[in-house]
């Protein structure tokens, strides 16, 4: 590359997922070195490292508030396949009626299977109805759940005790103030506790879903297929959500500060 | 400082790096001189996070600088070591001279 503008999307990338008081400073720095050096590898490896170094920073000053929008990022989506998912899903399979009820079921005594009913619950219930694949139900419908969930672990993130000007603890109040950081740490957290999970559990996922399947139309690469799209959604989701509801929180402050 | 807690590798070859550079240590300036001196690559966002904790501990202080049309228009910020920062590295090298003290050659070193 010959021109001196860094590569912009890599500009992108560190300017909102970097986080921290002198993420500012860090772009200066880097367009100054490109400038004299010219390596626009040098440069990707330098913005990539800094957004990690950033965030993991980020979280390490802010567990407290990192912990809990990670909490209520896995509280909702548990609450979700439990109680919301079993009612839609008549209107996306051929259900029995008189049929056992549909439910997803956490048992103490296996916690990975529950852990993997409950983060994979809508890409393996056909397999389990014994019907055909429903993209809507296991890519569509959980792209919008998972974007709603980053929106609110977002919002999560910006939550914060507040003392009031007499310092009385039990007159605290509870406000929402912008942490542009802080939220895109939790954000990222989140997301990446989703994907780590996915990644751990995926050849159990595999085992099981053909432990469910009648008969040989379900290949092993569709299996394969399906968990990727509904991985790359599930990310994807928490990503836009997060980024989205931040965006409008950001709004909201400016007019509140004019 | 509080007690009981020390100065890290990477902490100290900072400090010692703003004692080096004066009044012109900004990201660009302390990560050159460290490679220079160590001859291996610094993530400039490893520095600033560092500084950013060695400033929350007091021992160094930093100052918004001007900006330039290379740098897209953003500010420097340009960092300083404070007294306690250098008492801080005084008794980080003397505890290490100490240590050092009547140790026997190091196996490839020349006498």
């Amino acid at each position: 590359m010959t021109s001196k503008q860094p590569p912009s999307l890599t500009t992108w990338m560190l300017k909102h997922f970097g986080s921290g008081p002198n993420n500012d400073a860090v772009l200066g720095d880097l367009a100054e070195q490109y400038v004299q050096n010219g390596s626009a590898r040098w440069y990707r490896r330098q913005a990539l490292k800094a957004i990690w170094v950033s965030l993991f920073r980020e979280i390490r000053a802010h567990k407290g508030s990192a912990v809990v929008a990670l909490l209520t990022g896995w509280v909702l989506w548990t609450f979700n396949v439990t109680s919301i998912f079993p009612l839609i899903t008549p209107y996306f399979f051929n259900v029995n009626p008189d049929g056992p009820t549909i439910g997803v079921a956490i048992l103490l005594s296996d916690p990975i299977g529950s852990v993997l009913t409950v983060l994979s619950a809508p890409v393996r219930l056909h397999a389990a109805l014994n019907q055909p694949f429903s993209f809507a139900f296991a890519v569509a419908l959980p792209f919008v759940a998972w974007a709603l969930i980053g929106g609110l672990v977002a919002i999560i993130a910006n939550l914060h005790l507040e003392a009031n000007q007499t310092g009385i603890p039990a007159r605290a109040k509870l406000t929402i103030g912008f942490h542009r950081d802080r939220q895109t740490a939790a954000v990222f957290l989140f997301a990446g506790s989703t994907l780590l999970l996915n990644l751990f559990l995926t050849g159990y996922f595999v085992f099981h879903l053909q432990m469910l399947v009648h008969g040989p139309s379900q290949e092993w690469s569709s299996a394969f297929g399906h968990l990727a799209a509904y991985v790359a959604a599930s990310i994807v989701g928490i990503f836009l959500g997060g980024t989205l509801m931040g965006g409008l929180l950001h709004d909201k402050s400016t007019v509140v500060r004019n | 400082m509080r007690k009981g807690e020390y100065l890290g590798n990477f902490d100290l070859m900072l400090l010692l790096a703003l004692q080096r550079l004066g009044d012109d240590a900004y990201g660009v300036t302390i990560a050159r001189e460290l490679e220079e001196q160590t001859g291996r690559e610094v993530v400039v966002a490893s520095v600033y996070a560092t500084l950013e904790r060695l400033q929350e501990r007091g021992l160094v202080v930093s100052r918004l600088g001007e900006s330039t049309p290379e740098r897209g228009g953003r500010a420097k910020r340009y960092f300083r070591i404070t007294g306690a920062g250098i008492r801080e590295v005084r008794e980080a090298r003397r505890c290490l001279m100490n240590l050092w003290k009547g140790l026997p050659q190091l196996k490839g070193e020349k006498a």
